[in-house]
């Protein structure tokens, strides 16, 4: 019995701080991770990156995530979500994402879907959704607790974010060849 | 380190929404980013620098300033229509910008930009149509002549249009196929904070258009750091070539001040000894393989003498 193959993206999303927001002493960090207000729901999500792909890649994009695009897990709390997909077809799924500009409800925030990581199996990507969250709590506490320096442990925090996303494809590619 | 070389700025940009966009840069992960001002074209007889102030960008010092910036660059962008493009005094332009690129605008321009122009980048504007397409051999020569191409993502994010996206793709593809991935610079050309993108979703956004993970990695990092680094070599080095790093402090070395008196006295010596070598107004000691060079030259002479 062959298995389907998955692929499950960790996706966030991202609001670029207001003006105003920075000026009443909110983070960047906190005013970038802040929850999302809009009531969006998983269907609403589905729909609107559905349709994304639909401009995108025509019909074919359309048939190529036509049932097996599913959302896992939707987090407004911590603007955080889980998609499901076919393996072949994730980085269609992926650039769909990176055209998107708003949160897909009616008049949504304009905002920034980030990608942090795509895996084979849904408990990775699960252990690293914890993972991200914890670390952001301490970032932002840190942060919060000694402005005037920054302590070593939060640069190097900063540092593994921004090796993360490099590393990222090839963690995926890894597991394609895993799986294959 | 990541590198953004473009981020769009002109003198009407609000400094909040620049602060915005760049505190998005720096916690989407870019550690260097150049703010792009796009000159037109009968710029001033000496320019000056139009940026403003921005708090400074290391995280260290500002206290009240919360908000990380990355370190920032300046950077000029010269639309370029007419192909005779070497007197536009771009030396005076070196001096206030960090770094300069080329917008060429048409086909004797672009020509003119991979062979000639002394820039390290030639930014296109993508969302629209050329009327020409990009040959392999220009492309290649500008690549291996130094000059890198810059390909601007947000100017397909943000194409209002669909025909724009298009014209994006076919022209980024098509520069892709020319160049074979060689020497491309990922920037942004974002207007706003909403116009940038996570490194990883670029990378991936690349490689459904046809450029390798790798290629696309090295667009973000190495390339532009090369670029950057040259460029900071050709304003401060000497000649481009050498710089001073450090100078050691007179205190520090004052123990063995008597090897230095000798050095220098060495050094004119040195001086001439090079002198004579160039000009050859003094040249009493020939070496023993000079002087039989001498003569079989002086004898060659004299037998085609004798024979004629």
């Amino acid at each position: 019995m062959v298995r389907i193959k998955e692929r499950y993206l960790l996706v966030n999303i991202i609001y670029p701080p207001d003006a105003a927001v920075s000026r009443a002493r909110v983070p960047a960090l906190v005013a970038q991770h802040q929850p999302t207000i809009a009531k969006l729901t998983p269907q609403a999500l589905i729909r609107a990156i559905k349709a994304e792909v639909l401009l995108l890649y025509g019909d074919y994009g359309a048939g190529a995530l036509e049932g097996n695009l599913s959302v896992k897990y939707l987090s407004l709390a911590t603007s955080t979500f889980i998609l499901r997909c076919n393996r072949a077809h994730y980085q269609l799924l992926w650039s769909a994402l990176t055209f998107m500009d708003r949160v897909p409800v009616k008049d949504g925030r304009p905002c920034i879907f980030r990608v942090v990581r795509v895996s084979g199996t849904i408990r990775k990507i699960e252990e690293i959704a914890v993972d991200r969250a914890r670390k952001l709590i301490l970032k932002a506490k840190a942060e919060a607790s000694s402005h005037p320096q920054s302590s070593p442990s939060m640069d190097l925090l900063a540092k593994d974010d921004a090796m993360l996303e490099v590393v990222d494809s090839a963690v995926s590619d890894e597991d394609m060849e895993d799986g294959s | 380190m990541l590198y953004d070389l473009n981020i769009a700025w002109s003198p009407t940009t609000p400094t909040d929404r620049l602060l915005q966009t760049l505190t998005t840069a720096h916690s989407l992960g870019f550690a260097t980013v150049a703010l792009n001002h796009t000159l037109e074209l009968p710029f001033p007889a000496n320019p000056t620098t139009p940026f403003p102030a921005l708090p400074s960008s290391s995280s260290s010092s500002d206290s009240n300033n919360k908000n990380k910036l990355p370190h920032v660059l300046h950077r000029a962008t010269l639309p370029l229509a007419d192909p005779a493009a070497s007197n536009y005094r771009l030396p005076s332009l070196v001096s206030v910008y960090d770094l300069l690129a080329i917008r060429p605008l048409t086909e004797k321009a672009f020509q003119n930009a991979c062979l000639t122009l002394d820039i390290p980048i030639i930014s296109l504007d993508m969302a629209q149509h050329f009327p020409f397409y990009f040959r392999p051999k220009p492309c290649m020569a500008a690549v291996s002549r130094g000059v890198r191409f810059e390909i601007c993502y947000s100017q397909a994010l943000l194409a209002a249009d669909p025909r724009g996206r298009a014209n994006f793709i076919s022209n980024a593809t098509n520069l892709i196929r020319a160049t074979r991935g060689r020497g491309i610079i990922i920037s942004s050309e974002a207007k706003s904070a909403f116009g940038l993108r996570a490194p990883a979703d670029i990378v991936n956004l690349f490689n459904v258009w046809g450029l390798q993970s790798e290629k696309a990695m090295e667009g973000l990092r190495t390339i532009p750091r090369s670029v950057v680094v040259n460029e900071g070599m050709k304003r401060d080095g000497f000649r481009g070539v050498i710089n001073i790093v450090q100078v050691v402090k007179k205190d520090a070395v004052e123990g063995d001040q008597t090897d230095d008196q000798s050095s220098a006295a060495e050094q004119p010596g040195k001086r001439k000894n090079q002198k004579r070598k160039n000009g050859g107004e003094d040249a009493q000691p020939i070496s023993k393989r000079e002087a039989k060079k001498m003569k079989l030259a002086a004898r060659a002479a004299a037998s085609e003498k004798k024979v004629s």
